[in-house]
């Protein structure tokens, strides 16, 4: 059925007069996706759960028990209500005044460390993406709606800069700036995460330019850049909100990994969940299982809350690409 | 189409000239360099450090080292006139390879941090990861094939959901937490069944690539294949997890999109059997995008796996690369990259020309 049709509301009921009274209501294209997007019922669901994590993230911190650093003074050799569980091994789940267990070594509270991890990690993954989404828009506008020779340089750019393994630029990065600040790691992931875009929006601006309202624009004198942002873009931002909302949950695993092997943010100056994961890997052999679990699981339902969304997003907001 | 392939295969040479000064530039930007290492031996003296740099061009100005790696500045470079022999650093002695070539000339040069040639490493963890990667890969794109086109046919049915779920869970899963989640629970007691990590029993097993390894693998084969085997589970089976999501969710919307196609409805009212639509007519066209899809994912196993290699001391090239970059050893750096940015073009290169093979459609001029 025509989409169209589909979308008009129809108010007023049969009364007992013949004519029907017919309101037509008017939806812009963004009221129009909305209302796909609440149809869509795993896209709802990723929605609560990527805005629960937010939530998390922001008011957390000020709820939790413990501080992500303190260090409690060791009373026991043995976990809280355990007589063979070595605290220095980390205590398991459900131990009284832990709720996740703690870690190994240092003691830490698991709960108080994902819930402050989620923090830094989401902040990452949303600021690197929406950097990497305006870079990319800018270079991928430009090369696709001028093309010739400024084209050809700025694609054998992002040609070069894709064959490069992210990862030992981001390591290189880290270097370079010492000492794990995440603002440097979330730099360096926008910096090194555009070149996706920038070839999507290329090929939008490929056909977008060829279109008759670009012509009729550059008939009465728009001058270029204003017909790239205000002509063309509004046309090709529906498949990069999709395309940066992806990208969310790629950074977010990506900077867990650089994290995880050292080379990213500093876990003495501010947890991630990939930081918290580090020392883990030590303690897995003395059966301490809950500790790599819980900082992986945020990952996991974040990433999986951020898929679902992105896919909602795309069937609402380009209906053609439904299957 | 041999036009083509040529056309592409010079754009190509731009782009990893590209990629190397790239990496070289980013290599000299860090901090630190291969004589750190002798930074807190009270024994080495400065002369010896700058006798050290001297020794591997590192005291050059960049454009200068860059040029000697490459190989491009002749009898000038610093590292052609070299004898071979041995640097003697108290406490220390660092076998030395005579001259070196140049990337241009086939010639990788030497290891910085051991004095081993840069192709000898390469080409010995090169083959754990061949390994690795290649059994990972039979077995997923086996699995994602199967059950992608079985989705696809029974579309909306109740395998095809459980894939979806079993898709978005498996495409969310950080690689490296896989990994760690799969040892935690398979390779510590109570459930002691598979080895964490390496990648033979050190104590029965000669060291890989070794030639007792290949006497080993000679006398008992057995052994040494099932050894190998008990090694690869938990590295394989994270692999395979991560990538079955992605590749059966092609697979399916691919054969979704060919059963869908005007030519399988005048198959089927034609009276075709349903099997004959499915495999003869749908399946066939299915397959092209599959195709493409594969050939660009050959690079994701060389730098794919680098997750993998870590977490479970695989001691293949992503390991390496991780190893490398700890001791500042640009020239091994520069030769897994190197190699890596020529498997990727290369790749893309396969991809297309793979598109018009089996695609008569397609046309490249």
């Amino acid at each position: 059925m025509d989409p169209r049709i589909e979308d008009v509301e129809l108010t007023g009921a049969a009364g007992p007069s013949p004519d029907y009274e017919v309101a037509l209501v008017s939806l812009n294209q963004w009221q129009l996706a909305w209302r796909r997007f609440k149809k869509h019922r795993l896209a709802l669901i990723g929605a609560g759960i990527f805005l629960g994590m937010v939530a998390i993230a922001i008011f957390g911190p000020l709820f939790v028990p413990y501080d992500p650093t303190f260090v409690p003074v060791p009373d026991s050799q043995f976990c809280p209500g355990s007589t063979t569980q070595l605290a220095y091994s980390g205590c398991p789940p459900f131990t009284p005044g832990h709720l996740l267990g703690t870690t190994g070594s240092l003691r830490l509270d698991l709960l108080t460390l994902v819930v402050n991890g989620a923090r830094i990690s989401l902040l990452i993954g949303l600021g690197a993406s929406i950097f990497s989404a305006i870079i990319g828009t800018i270079v991928g506008g430009i090369a696709g709606y001028f093309g010739g020779w400024l084209d050809n340089l700025l694609m054998r750019i992002v040609d070069i800069m894709l064959s490069i393994p992210i990862l030992f630029v981001i390591i290189i990065f880290a270097k370079i700036f010492g000492n794990g600040d995440w603002r440097v790691i979330l730099i360096v992931f926008a910096i090194f995460g555009w070149q996706g875009i920038a070839r999507l929006v290329r090929s939008l601006f490929l056909t977008l330019r060829t279109e008759v309202f670009v012509d009729a624009a550059r008939a009465v004198g728009v001058s270029d850049l204003r017909i790239i942002f205000r002509h063309i873009l509004p046309n090709a931002v529906s498949p990069i909100i999709v395309s940066t909302t992806l990208s969310v949950a790629g950074v977010i695993i990506g900077e867990a990994f650089v994290s995880f092997i050292g080379y990213g943010v500093n876990p003495a100056l501010t947890p991630t969940w990939g930081n918290e994961l580090t020392a883990a890997q030590d303690f897995i052999s003395q059966g301490n299982w809950w500790w790599p679990l819980f900082p992986g699981l945020a990952i996991v339902l974040t990433v999986l809350g951020i898929n679902f969304m992105g896919d909602g997003l795309r069937d609402a907001l380009d209906p053609r690409s439904r299957e | 189409m041999l036009k083509y392939i040529v056309r592409r295969s010079l754009q190509a040479i731009p782009v990893l000239f590209g990629i190397t000064v790239v990496c070289f530039m980013l290599m000299h930007l860090q901090p630190g360099n291969p004589a750190d290492r002798f930074a807190q031996n009270p024994k080495i003296t400065q002369a010896q450090i700058e006798a050290f740099k001297h020794r591997w061009g590192l005291d050059e100005p960049l454009p200068a080292q860059y040029c000697m790696w490459l190989g491009a500045c002749g009898d000038k470079g610093v590292l052609n006139a070299l004898p071979g022999g041995n640097l003697d650093i108290v406490g220390l002695t660092i076998a030395l390879p005579g001259g070196d070539n140049g990337v241009l000339h086939g010639d990788f040069g030497y290891s910085i941090f051991d004095g081993q040639p840069v192709t000898t490493i390469i080409a010995n963890r090169a083959l754990p990861t061949i390994i690795l990667a290649l059994t990972a890969y039979v077995i997923w794109i086996t699995i994602a094939f199967l059950a992608g086109v079985y989705a696809a046919v029974k579309r909306y049915g109740k395998f095809d959901s459980t894939l979806t779920i079993f898709n978005y869970v498996g495409y969310s899963l950080p690689t490296f937490w896989l990994g760690l989640m799969l040892i935690a629970f398979l390779s510590v007691p109570p459930l002691k069944i598979f080895p964490a990590s390496g990648m033979w029993d050190a104590r029965t097993v000669p060291i890989f690539g070794t030639g007792d390894y290949w006497v080993f693998v000679g006398a008992h084969p057995i052994d040494a294949f099932v050894d190998l085997g008990r090694h690869l589970v938990l590295p394989v089976l994270t692999l395979v997890l991560v990538s079955v999501a992605g590749d059966s969710r092609f697979i399916r919307s691919s054969m979704l999109d060919a059963l869908s196609q005007d030519y399988v409805k005048t198959a089927r009212a034609k009276g075709l059997s349903e099997r004959r639509v499915i495999f003869r007519h749908a399946l066939r066209n299915a397959l092209l995008p599959v195709i493409t899809n594969v050939g660009l994912e050959i690079p994701f196993l060389f730098s794919g796996a680098i997750a993998t290699e870590t977490i479970f001391s695989w001691p293949g090239m992503g390991r390496q690369f991780i190893e490398s970059v700890g001791h500042n050893d640009y020239t091994v750096l520069m030769g897994i990259l190197l190699i890596t940015s020529v498997v990727v073009v290369f790749a893309n290169l396969f991809a297309d020309i793979m598109y018009a093979v089996v695609d008569p459609r397609v046309k490249y001029d």
